[in-house]
């Protein structure tokens, strides 16, 4: 089981879609994940604790994760479970 | 016992125990939700609690931000005869509930006008071939925001209506709010997206569409703010955290400094104790307000996750292929970070000038800038801007935007007599066009909302009449129609 975090500016909207959309994309994959929604101010303390961080292209920067585990994931288009599914396959992630 | 009294007292019951306990209101609502979605009765039992919860947590944010906020605003009202109005729509939720709970009604009668307007929307979107309608707006917290405020506005402008009619009046208000305005946010939002197959669903659905109609006249699209160099630190404010804080420490320290520390000492007996300096009571109380902002915001999140899911699987049962309108931070991977960082700053520039002119200008009401208007209206406006009118539209607009959210949410705070509780929604659609329906309502009651609810119909006809290609106007990408 791995574990994801889903991040935005206020932790409400974009971040409850992504959650939706990637949960969708897993369970496509046959990945057992377990996922959380916050802010991006949040999620930058949490982020050395999750595998994999996912969030708007914009707001990637805000991360420097200093480990091996976590990945940092940048979105263009929070909706679209095609993009999502490349990154995961791209960056690696199971 | 007869059935009348039995039925009479069950209703007593339930409007003393459940109706005026919106926490368990809703949680039955979740619980129900969860059942009718074919979910197991141990997901629906987790998903009441999780409502209830969260319901609950913020509650213990907004009795904190009351508290804290009482003798700031009784200390400007007296002094300086002055009345104080943070405009971020948490302080505006908060706001709203405590003056419905003023007049004896509760967050209950919300949730129905939440549940009839997201009907509604379905609805409306069923008969699109009449309607000209083609999205659902799906936004959680949004909508429980717009919804309290609505809520308020409709029980204060028509006390009449301070009923269950006036519950299903508010939600078919509001809901028509939400199925219009988004709708209307089509055309722009695929173009910036390159047809990604979404809509705003949000605060500022009416001004993207303006924002989009002037931009192109305000400069050249092919000039992006892509390539202007912004300062590194500016970039921390995309922190909430940092943002509220700044925020708050920057106006209520600077209205606690003006107040004095021997008023302040006299009015916070028990927060300010004389080994305390007034520096760290200021820094204090200041942080006082992010830290229960993040409890409401926290305990929203939590049962609006839970609302969210069922909405999505009660739409996608009834209404598939309906094109969603969501957060508008959705648009922003669509555009170069340094976007929304334009946007932020030149909004915050606009609304502290118009902050300086209310100050000068001797107004009865004192705007402090919320986080959430002044970083994701202007930003949003930032990202539409720079799409039709490049550097110039991009910084522009976003200043007058924050110049109106002040103008208008001081407007709409005073008129509305939210300032009394210290907050309003003061996001930009919420600044100009919502005060103006409040407005309506008030003078011309019920025949009034009825008028604005027809109004707001035509605007579909008319976008469906003016565009280029009908042929096209269902078959958007994303939407199955």
């Amino acid at each position: 089981m791995i574990k994801v975090v889903a991040a935005c500016g206020n932790g409400m909207g974009s971040s409850q879609i992504i959650k939706m959309k990637i949960a969708k994309v897993f369970k496509k994959l046959g990945i057992d994940a377990s996922i959380d929604h916050m802010s991006v101010g949040e999620a930058k303390s949490a982020a050395s604790g999750y595998d994999v961080v996912f969030c708007g292209a914009s707001l990637v920067d805000n991360f420097s994760v200093k480990n091996n585990r976590t990945k940092i994931v940048g979105l263009v288009n929070l909706l679209s479970e095609a993009e999502i599914e490349a990154k995961i396959i791209e960056n690696n992630i199971k | 016992m007869d059935l009348y009294t039995t039925i009479n007292t069950a209703s007593t019951v339930f409007a003393n125990n459940i109706l005026s306990k919106p926490e368990f209101f809703i949680g039955i609502l979740v619980f129900i939700g969860y059942l009718l979605l074919g979910k197991p009765i141990y997901d629906a039992f987790g998903g009441f609690i999780k409502a209830a919860v969260g319901m609950m947590i913020w509650n213990v944010g907004a009795g904190g931000l009351v508290s804290t906020f009482r003798p700031i605003l009784a200390g400007l009202n007296e002094r300086f005869h002055l009345n104080a109005a943070v405009i971020d729509p948490y302080f505006g939720l908060n706001a709203a509930s405590e003056a419905i709970k003023m007049i004896g009604m509760s967050l209950s009668w919300t949730m129905i006008s939440l549940m009839v307007g997201f009907g509604w929307n379905i609805l409306l979107v069923l008969l699109r071939r009449y309607t000209k309608l083609r999205t659902l707006f799906l936004t959680g917290h949004i909508m429980i925001q717009q919804a309290t405020t609505c809520t308020w506005i409709l029980f204060f402008a028509i006390p009449e209506l301070r009923n269950f009619t006036g519950a299903l009046w508010i939600g078919l208000l509001v809901g028509t709010y939400w199925a219009v305005f988004s709708n209307l946010t089509v055309e722009a939002t695929e173009e910036l997206t390159d047809n990604s197959g979404f809509a705003i669903g949000h605060q500022q659905m009416f001004w993207v569409w303006l924002t989009s109609k002037i931009a192109p006249k305000l400069g050249d699209p092919n000039k992006s703010v892509e390539n202007v160099r912004m300062p590194k630190w500016l970039s921390m404010f995309n922190d909430n955290v940092i943002s509220t804080g700044t925020l708050m420490l920057l106006f209520f320290g600077v209205i606690m400094a003006i107040l004095g520390e021997p008023y302040m000492r006299g009015l916070d007996k028990v927060g300010f104790p004389a080994a305390l300096a007034f520096p760290t009571y200021i820094l204090g109380k200041s942080l006082s307000f992010a830290v229960y902002l993040f409890i409401l915001i926290s305990g929203v999140r939590m049962f609006v996750a839970e609302l969210t899911e069922s909405f999505r699987g009660i739409s996608e049962k009834i209404l598939p292929g309906a094109l969603p309108a969501v957060d508008c931070a959705a648009t922003y991977g669509f555009s170069s970070p340094n976007t929304v960082l334009f946007g932020f700053l030149f909004g915050c520039i606009g609304q502290f000038i118009a902050i300086a002119g209310l100050f000068i200008f001797k107004a009865p009401i004192m705007i402090i800038t919320g986080f959430v208007p002044v970083f994701f209206d202007n930003a949003t406006v930032a990202v539409f801007a720079n799409k039709f009118g490049g550097v110039r539209a991009a910084s522009i607009l976003p200043f007058c935007t924050g110049i109106v959210q002040v103008l208008g949410g001081g407007f709409a705070a005073w008129y509305f007599e939210l300032y009394k509780f210290g907050g309003w929604h003061g996001n930009i659609d919420w600044d100009t066009l919502w005060p103006v329906i409040g407005v309506i309502m008030k003078n011309f009651s019920t025949p009034g909302l009825i008028l604005v609810i027809v109004l707001m119909l035509v605007i579909p006809q008319l976008q469906y009449r003016r565009s280029a290609n009908k042929e096209n106007y269902f078959k958007v990408e994303g939407s199955e129609f």
